[in-house]
């Protein structure tokens, strides 16, 4: 077996991974490369597989078929001590016989190291997650937050080529959850170094990651930048868990013409066949609202919702309900326009006999 | 709220009045007079006899053995039942569990009958000595090693079951980070599983030492009239010479052997409660 291209540093060939218990978690032909330096993301709704994915990484489970490569080397069988990589975990996993300073200088003394360079390594790491000063407390006087804080000291400790971080901000409240994720995508850009992000927070994966890895069913639906994978998503799953949307059935007329909702509308996609089923994805806030006249269609508003930036529209055209994002506000009832420009239109081949749950 | 909390709780209070505070004080002035009814120390004094010490010495020697062979055979045991791939885990766990359930004085019995001179055992173990070659026959039972075993059987769930609440308890993901940090299976059990599960440790030490250094029936049982521990000089004392002063005193060692030994184990076990007690 030939050498891996060498950017990767790590890569996932045909990797399977089967439980008796049934599919949940499971992994069916998983083929990801992962580059140095890189913030990749694997997203997905709970059972998708991510997780397990991050656990053959770290080597605590063995894939049924497939093999793990790390800078082009077979790694399928090395257990997980021997493994370049350290992991933060979901409920942080800290130890609680130890106190903060020996949590974070774990590694360092199986490692042998000599005391100074311990020392240094551990004041470092607080440094850098902002608990200086907190090395005789003992871990369960810290909160969820400081508890999360020392275990990504003690992972990073170890100077990791990647860091493994399992929904680390999952037991958070929101306010501490995002300034976390600010922090986290900076050490990442400080350190250097990887970070394998596993969330089912489609936000968060669009903050931090360089790419992003969307699973379903233990299959990858669409991988590739938070940019992309929002604007460009492509199936109606990827589309209703990133972000909201409005995904309705149309009929594909030809290149460049679809049908949907009652009307023909432009769009940009092609090569879809002539007068053939397809998704159709609009965002909400691609819908414009408009005076009745000046819309591409009509429709009745049902609801209004304040969220602040904008309003919430649940409005009623022919057969379907749009939901809409503007920052104009209508009354419910007033009949109204909506339009939307070809851009904006996305087309994808239709998913059979599953309607795409809301993320 | 208050005060309904307060009479529910009387009963309670009633029993450990009538049967517990009650019968200690009885015991302490007991312990602190003479046949006369007068204030003595006199029975402290007696008690003092190097045979006394010696039985007590005794005791609390095989106390500790057997309860460091119940740690020895506990520990793996209660790892093993905690492993994860284990089928059929509630099953092992009630075969521990269900001698608890009968009368030790009953299992005493049955092992009486096991080890003596025409029992199941000891002429087993005879008809394989024979085929050796072994002209004579050992004895099993009326020994030091026979109480020991008595013993040691008796208190052996005693300190399975807090070891395996620790060990069971115990995240899972703590082992895998410290393997994920480098240890080594050997290097897991001794910087995490170990130190994690010291309060269980406690916890089965203090459940089975305390009843071991009290023991007397398994003694006589399998020990013979000439075995004598600390538990049976008590009973003697009260039920055959019927020195009930004497007795007293004697009880009041044992208690403050108690506490002292409760009183160190606490210091291990305080922690989340990791055991029973």
């Amino acid at each position: 077996m030939s050498v891996v291209e060498s950017e990767h540093l790590i890569d996932l060939v045909d990797l399977s991974k089967s439980y008796d218990g049934g599919e949940t978690g499971a992994l069916k032909n998983l083929n990801l490369y992962i580059r140095k330096k890189e913030f990749v993301t694997l997203l997905g709704p709970s059972g998708c597989g991510k997780t397990t994915t991050l656990r053959l990484i770290a080597g605590f489970e063995t894939p049924t078929t497939g093999k793990v490569f790390f800078d082009g080397v077979d790694v399928t069988d090395v257990p997980p001590h021997k493994r370049r990589v350290n992991t933060v975990f979901q409920k942080y996993a800290l130890f609680t016989h130890l106190n903060v300073y020996e949590n974070i200088a774990f590694g360092l003394r199986l490692k042998k190291e000599p005391q100074n360079k311990v020392d240094a390594k551990v004041k470092q790491m607080l440094h850098l997650v902002g608990l200086n000063g907190f090395e005789k407390r003992r871990v369960d006087t810290l909160s969820g937050g400081q508890q999360q804080r020392v275990a990504i000291a003690r992972a990073l400790a170890n100077e990791p080529e990647v860091l493994l971080l399992d929904e680390p901000l999952g037991a958070l409240d929101l306010k501490l959850r995002k300034e976390m994720q600010v922090e986290l995508k900076k050490m990442q850009q400080e350190l250097g170094i990887t970070f394998l992000y596993v969330t089912h927070d489609q936000e968060e994966a669009l903050t931090m990651s360089d790419t992003i890895v969307v699973m379903k069913d233990g299959l990858v639906q669409q991988i590739g930048t938070p940019t992309d994978i929002y604007n460009e998503p492509k199936n109606a799953f990827v589309a209703a868990f990133i972000g909201e949307s409005n995904i309705l059935r149309g009929t594909m007329l030809k290149d460049e013409l679809v049908n949907f909702d009652g009307h023909d509308f432009v769009c940009v996609d092609k090569g879809f066949g002539e007068n053939k089923p397809v998704d159709v994805v609009i965002r909400p806030e691609d819908l414009k609202v408009s005076e009745p006249a000046d819309g591409q269609i009509t429709g009745v508003v049902q609801s209004v919702v304040f969220k602040g930036v904008h309003y919430e529209m649940m409005i009623a055209s022919n057969g379907f309900v749009w939901k809409v994002h503007s920052t104009l506000c209508r009354e419910v009832g007033d009949t109204v326009g909506l339009s939307v420009i070809p851009f904006d239109i996305h087309i994808m081949k239709p998913t059979l006999n599953e309607t795409p749950k809301e993320a | 709220m208050h005060r309904s909390q307060k009479s529910a709780s009387l009963p309670f209070i009633v029993w450990m009045v009538l049967f517990t505070i009650v019968p200690i004080i009885l015991v302490i002035v007991y312990a602190l007079q003479n046949g006369g009814g007068d204030f003595t120390l006199q029975n402290f004094v007696d008690f003092a006899d190097p045979i006394y010490i010696n039985v007590l010495l005794r005791s609390i020697g095989i106390a500790l053995l057997c309860t460091a062979v119940c740690l020895l055979i506990g520990y793996p045991t209660a790892y093993f039942l905690t492993h994860k791939g284990l089928d059929k885990k509630g099953i092992l766990i009630l075969l521990f569990i269900i001698p608890m359930w009968m009368n030790f004085l009953v299992r005493t019995y049955a092992w009486l009958t096991l080890l003596e001179s025409n029992g199941l055992i000891t002429s087993t173990v005879n008809a394989i000595r024979h085929l050796f070659g072994a002209q004579d026959d050992v004895r099993l039972l009326y020994n030091y090693g026979a109480v020991l075993m008595g013993m040691v059987y008796n208190y052996l769930p005693f300190m399975i079951l807090p070891l395996y609440t620790a060990l069971d308890k115990m995240d899972k993901k703590v082992i895998e980070a410290a393997e994920d940090l480098g240890a080594t299976k050997f290097q897991v059990f001794v910087k995490v599983v170990l130190p994690l599960s010291l309060p269980g440790i406690a916890s089965g030490i203090t459940m089975v030492f305390m009843p071991a250094v009290t023991t007397f029936v398994i003694s006589r049982l399998l020990g013979g009239a000439q075995f004598k521990l600390f538990g049976d000089l008590i009973e003697q004392q009260f039920l055959f010479t019927g020195d009930w002063n004497f007795g007293s005193a004697m009880s009041l060692v044992m208690m403050a052997l108690l506490l002292i030994s409760m009183g160190l184990m606490n210091r291990f076990g305080d922690r989340e409660g990791g055991g029973i007690l």
